[in-house]
């Protein structure tokens, strides 16, 4: 739709106006079929959803429903925030996922960069073919590898150590290897997937730089640091505006199965802490409550990011 | 009515006090006509009532009262999801059965989603009637905050669940004797250490391992604590009428000072914290493990091994005596599970639905829940229901049961040990009767019910405190704290977190409860 149809409705009658829109849905119809789908979508599991929230500020009965259970105003969120374990929870929440945006987030792109200067097309594949690989893997394997790994007595991880003459270690306990086991294995299974969108972007460089660039005598190195980076510069940034948004989100799956008391210090997260306290012992209204204020930092977070990447690079996801 | 419910008691004592036989059916039926009513039936083994058991169909004859499936979220293992599925709907059927049912009727109850029974067993349910006046201390067990009662148990008959294994082979090649006390049981699992019983020439063995962590942590009785007062982890205990938590008792502490020093010894295996389920399996077939604390049944099974491994024998030995000279097994089977059945809340004939909960604690009910179809299944010599040798001989006696109906927990029933009896292997039995002559089992907590306010207390304080405690237990264990040290602030920490206020309302609930 061009300027001159903005114009055009806005001089117009109502009626006028309704006859326009018919008769833009009449041409464009295939657009808003394809665009339903992810609609219902949105209606059916996010939106709609949005009606339960209301339990966070209710006494909730299963069996009243949330109609019938009666309003308790926020004191599902006094418990939680005069409890030193929510508190922690948050804490490790904030960590966790600020060192994995800090030391993940540049891999795929180290590693995207990494394959574009490969030159033998079947090293090429294969390598990319084996980094992919740990993606498809489910993540209670993922777990069952990582206990497997850092076992004291037949872990590989403690058979290396002991070749340099140290004590194994018995790493799944301690509270000051939980994080980085938990980030290193989150990198090492999604590094590799997430380094496609970045190959892609690099793929749509226009090849005329690079002519150019050699013509002018310009070096691999170069090449790298001032054609493809600044060129998927806006692809780096609305990932990583994306990953900011989901900075709340850790993949508790994963700790759930890592976890032990002993680590709890350190790894317990607000997702894991809503499964233990909220749904394994049946308060669905402390964890909605808890799923609430999450929800609330990430969009404030998001907001954030947006704003700043706009000020800032005038790149932005809106 | 009136008349024909007076009736109906005077049938169903009869059937009760009349002589069991194949004959007696007629003395089980409930209504003339056939009468449908609706189930939900959830267990992680069945996911749903099936009406073509042989066990249900039979049942069907004999009562003429019949169980429409009517369960929801079989497509889930998760019984617990299933059931908030079931509330969530709004349409209770007229019977509900599941595993962990207990605290469900008790909380939804009173909200009018189930109905209490009380009234009903009293006036329609002889043979139930007489159970709990037998046990008055099981009807108080059951019996919700508001004093009703809302679920039929099933109540596992037999008293052992656990006990402490060695490699008794181990043992005779190092020259030393069952141990009897925890002296003599720290220098034999350091002789498995040191000893080299296996004799790989490696110093391999892992002296003590467990299936579940928290069965280390079942060691503290070995130094005058307790891990548990129930059959659950980490549970409540009752001590001369008082509730406490075996975790803020200072026998506790010197269990978890001696364990420390066991698991930096390396008496205790080093992964037993991320060993997970397959523990016993794959210490035992490796020839690796030297002595657990596990169940009767499963792990007498283990000396199979003796095919692979010369000479291996792995045995229950009694508890050995504590620093205090006391002898005890902690665990041992609760006489009531959270586990059973339920009158829906929108039940139409809970009268007849009673009287058909009645009929599985009758003498026929009874045998048919325990031991199947007789003929099939089993046959009866000398008045008691033997399994044919070709169905004992034909897998897990359990798991052939649950596929015909039988022994299926997600009902109302009375276990009858008899059945178990006759599958329990020699190792098993033999351990048994040790234990029986030693008469070593303690008596278990049975849990309370709560009114709002306790459960509120509870709720608030309770999931913190558990976790704290966890957390504490473990860092000891490993050794990243020291628990003499740190005694004094973790039993202030606990105050802080309220865990006097958890004790309150729980006593008040047991009291109420219990001493009435």
């Amino acid at each position: 739709m061009s300027n001159n149809d903005t114009v055009y409705i806005n001089q117009k009658s109502f009626k006028e106006k309704l006859v326009w829109l018919l008769d833009h849905f009449k041409r464009e119809w295939q657009i808003y079929v394809m665009l339903a789908p992810m609609i219902i979508w949105f209606l059916v599991f996010l939106y709609k959803p949005m009606y339960g929230l209301q339990i966070a500020f209710k006494d909730y009965s299963i069996f009243r429903g949330i109609e019938a259970s009666p309003w308790v105003g926020l004191e599902h969120f006094n418990d939680l925030f005069s409890n030193s374990q929510f508190l922690r929870a948050i804490k490790n929440t904030f960590l966790i996922s600020f060192y994995s945006l800090i030391f993940g987030f540049p891999v795929p792109i180290l590693l995207a960069l990494m394959f574009n200067e490969i030159i033998n097309a079947v090293f090429k594949r294969s390598a990319q073919t084996i980094v992919y690989l740990p993606h498809f893997i489910s993540t209670v394997i993922i777990a069952g590898i990582v206990i497997t790994a850092f076992s004291p007595s037949a872990g590989i991880v403690n058979t290396v150590l002991s070749w340099f003459g140290l004590d194994s270690v018995y790493f799944l306990t301690k509270a000051e290897w939980f994080r980085p086991i938990f980030i290193g294995s989150g990198i090492w299974q999604e590094a590799g997937f997430s380094s496609i969108i970045f190959l892609a972007a690099i793929a749509g460089v226009n090849p005329s730089l690079y002519e150019s660039a050699v013509v002018d005598g310009a070096s691999r190195w170069q090449m790298m640091w001032k054609i493809t980076l600044p060129s998927i510069l806006p692809t780096i940034i609305i990932m990583l505006i994306i990953r900011i948004g989901n900075l709340m989100e850790v993949g508790f799956e994963l700790i759930i199965l890592l976890y032990q008391p002993a680590t709890y210090e350190t790894a317990d997260v607000i997702n894991t802490y809503i499964y233990r306290q909220g749904l394994q012992s049946g308060q669905y209204d402390l964890a909605a409550a808890a799923g609430f204020f999450n929800a609330v930092v990430a969009f404030v977070l998001v907001m954030a990011a947006n704003s700043i990447s706009k000020r800032f690079s005038r790149t932005s996801l809106w | 009515m009136r008349k024909l419910t007076i009736a109906a008691v005077a049938l169903a004592s009869t059937a009760f006090t009349g002589p069991v036989s194949a004959d007696g059916h007629g003395h089980a039926k409930i209504s003339d006509s056939k009468v449908e009513l609706t189930v939900h039936m959830h267990h992680k083994r069945y996911t749903s009532y099936d009406e073509s058991w042989p066990v249900e169909v039979a049942a069907c004859e004999m009562t003429n009262v019949c169980l429409k499936n009517a369960t929801i979220g079989s497509n889930t293992k998760n019984s617990g999801e299933a059931m908030n599925l079931l509330l969530a709907s709004g349409k209770i059927p007229d019977i509900v059965g599941t595993s962990r049912i207990k605290d469900v009727v008790n909380q939804y109850g009173p909200q009018g989603a189930f109905m209490p029974l009380n009234d009903l067993i009293d006036e329609h349910a002889p043979h139930l009637k007489a159970y709990f006046d037998e046990r008055p201390n099981v009807r108080s067990a059951l019996t919700a905050a508001d004093g009703n009662m809302y679920y039929i148990p099933y109540l596992p008959d037999g008293k052992y669940g656990r006990a402490f294994w060695m490699r008794t082979d181990w043992l005779d090649k190092l020259g030393l004797d069952v141990p009897q006390t925890v002296e003599e049981y720290e220098n034999a699992l350091r002789a498995f250490r040191d000893g080299d019983p296996n004799g790989n020439g490696l110093k391999d063995e892992v002296p003590y391992f467990a299936r579940q962590w928290e069965e280390v942590i079942r060691l503290v009785t070995l130094f005058g604590g307790r891990s548990s007062g129930s059959d659950t982890y980490h549970d409540f205990m009752v001590e001369d009428g008082q509730i406490k938590h075996p975790y803020a008792e200072t026998g506790y502490r010197d269990g978890i000072k001696g364990l420390a020093r066991w698991y930096a010894e390396g008496l205790i295996d080093a992964e037993v914290f991320t060993r997970g389920s397959s523990a016993r399996e794959y210490l035992l077939s490796e020839n690796l493990g030297g002595a657990t604390h596990d169940w009767f049944a499963s792990t007498s099974g283990y000396n199979r091994l003796s095919k692979d491994i010369p000479g291996f024998e792995f045995k229950a030995i009694a508890p050995p005596a504590n620093v205090n000279g006391e002898r005890f097994e902690e665990h041992r089977r609760i006489p009531i599970k959270p586990d059973g059945w339920a009158i829906g809340g929108m039940n139409k004939d809970p009268v007849t639905t009673i009287k058909y909960f009645d009929f599985w604690f009758s003498p026929e009910g009874r045998r048919l829940v325990n031991f199947g179809i007789e003929g099939e299944q089993y046959d009866v010599v000398n008045g008691e229901a033997i399994f044919k040798p070709e169905f004992l001989d034909a897998g897990p006696v359990n798991s052939q049961l649950y596929q015909i109906g039988a022994q299926l927990h997600a009902r109302g029933y009375f276990q009858d040990y008899k059945y178990e009896i006759q599958w329990s292997n020699e190792f098993a039995l033999e351990g048994i009767a040790l234990y029986d002559e030693g008469d070593y089992l303690i008596d278990q907590f049975l849990g309370v019910a709560f009114n709002v306010d306790e459960q509120a207390v509870y709720d608030k304080h309770w999931p913190s405190i558990r976790t704290y405690m966890l957390e504490r237990q473990q860092a000891w264990i490993l050794g990243s704290g020291d628990v003499e040290a740190d005694w004094d602030s973790y039993t202030a920490e606990l105050e802080k977190m309220g865990l006097s206020k958890v004790l309150s309302a729980m006593q008040s609930a047991y009291e109420r409860q219990y001493n009435s």
